[in-house]
């Protein structure tokens, strides 16, 4: 359900805070600083998140044209994380426990040489596999002020937001009731009304 | 208190503004309005959902709001979580569904008329075809060059279309927010209760007092109307 074809599934988010003047550039330049960075088998991180191209997200080389739409950035949220399966981790652990144990002549292992021990065992498996990547379309209007995620996982989208206010250094409030009654704007006596507003009961009796 | 917890304590009112457009909707036959844009229609088809704590109703159909069950649960103290919408107006026919909560929209399908390609089929990498034959670097920066030409055409269509849809719902939030948060919503709920029960409710005199409460704009002018019919 992505944003250039196809039905549309998404989420909006309001922006807060302006633009600077210059935004076209150092947008262009924040970008870049968080495009995609493919995770490495070596390091600690088991998932990260970036930026990639639109519709695209083994794409990560982003240039002007690819993001500036007029008045649109688009971008792909992508998402890569080892996921190395449970029973196959154990089993490997299992056997490297006892290669271990056998030519340690010991019985048992202590808490941190078994932490020790996951933790190359688990650096092996990933060198192995590939990561699990996930994406999704985000655009942004400048002028509505409006960010539009093309995924309906709160959860994703609460790794978005931090991401882009990391590269733009702007607020995104997720749109609720609460959050667009605000922005169409509620005048002085329904914003009394709004904030003491309780449900309305349908059913006859409480049930 | 914290934005986060504004949000919470007030996401239900976005189950009581789908149930409002349920009520509105059947009440008027399937033409709502808005001061802005005339008259349109606008009805649940295909599902709705209503909860209450962890149980829930889901109702499919072609009119599944008009189902036995699908009021019944509204007297057990469900409320809609999330409801599909068709929305008819001028030429235009969209449908979505509408989560309450977060007012999350999914499966908008826009009356698009440029790449009008449907969701991607998942590519049979064992049916991949040979690579071309190598052509000219000039025709093939062209031929990229129109693809991209198209794409962003495609997405500036779709683009304006989404706002447009947006600035329908907005309307109809900001009509019920001034319903909701009017004096005239007590005599509201009084009416969506018996419309929950099966009872008649008077839609005339419905409509006379939601526009007063609305400071008589609602109305659509006569021209939009007569066209809509």
């Amino acid at each position: 359900m992505p944003a250039l074809k196809g039905s549309l599934t998404y989420a909006r988010y309001f922006v807060e805070g302006d633009l600077p003047e210059d935004f076209k550039e150092k947008f262009g330049k924040a970008i870049r600083l968080r495009a995609m960075k493919p995770l490495d088998p070596d390091e600690e991180a088991a998932e990260r998140s970036g930026w990639c191209r639109v519709g695209d997200p083994l794409e990560v080389d982003l240039g002007y044209e690819e993001v500036f739409y007029n008045s649109y950035v688009n971008l792909g949220f992508r998402t890569d994380r080892w996921a190395i399966p449970g029973p196959l981790l154990r089993a490997k652990l299992r056997d490297a426990e006892s290669v271990y144990l056998k030519k340690a002549g010991r019985e048992r292992l202590s808490r941190k040489e078994k932490g020790e021990l996951k933790e190359l065992v688990t650096k092996k498996l990933r060198r192995e596999l590939t990561p699990a990547t996930r994406a999704a379309d985000v655009s942004w209007s400048l002028d509505e002020g409006i960010v539009r995620f093309f995924s309906a996982s709160p959860k994703e989208g609460a790794k978005m937001e931090g991401l882009f206010t990391k590269t733009f250094a702007l607020k995104l409030v997720p749109e609720a009731p609460y959050t667009l009654a605000a922005r169409l704007g509620l005048s002085r006596a329904q914003d009394k009304l709004w904030a003491d507003l309780e449900p309305t009961a349908i059913a006859a009796e409480e049930v | 208190m914290q934005l986060t917890d504004r949000i919470e304590k007030r996401r239900f009112v976005g189950r009581e503004f789908l149930l409002w457009l349920w009520f509105e909707s059947e009440l008027f036959d399937g033409t709502l309005t808005t001061k802005e844009h005339g008259s349109f229609g606008f009805w649940i088809e295909r599902q709705i959902i209503l909860t209450r704590a962890k149980e829930a109703t889901r109702i499919a159909g072609v009119q599944p709001a008009a189902a036995r069950e699908a009021k019944e649960s509204l007297l057990l103290g469900k409320m809609p979580e999330a409801a599909a919408f068709h929305i008819s107006m001028g030429n235009h026919e969209t449908t979505f569904t509408l989560k309450a909560e977060r007012l999350l929209v999914t499966g908008l399908k826009l009356p698009t008329v440029l790449g009008t390609t449907p969701d991607a089929p998942p590519v049979d990498l064992s049916k991949a075809r040979r690579p071309p034959p190598r052509r000219k670097r000039e025709e093939v920066a062209r031929q990229e060059q129109r693809e991209s030409d198209e794409a962003h055409e495609s997405f500036y269509e779709r683009m304006q279309l989404t706002r447009d849809f947006e600035a329908v719902l907005e309307a109809l939030y900001r009509d019920f927010l001034t319903l909701r948060l009017g004096e005239a919503w007590e005599g509201v709920a009084v009416q969506l209760r018996a419309w929950a029960a099966g009872e008649d409710v008077d839609a005339e005199a419905y409509r006379a007092e939601r526009d007063r409460s609305m400071g008589g704009a609602r109305r659509a002018p006569a021209r939009a109307r007569a066209a809509a019919r």
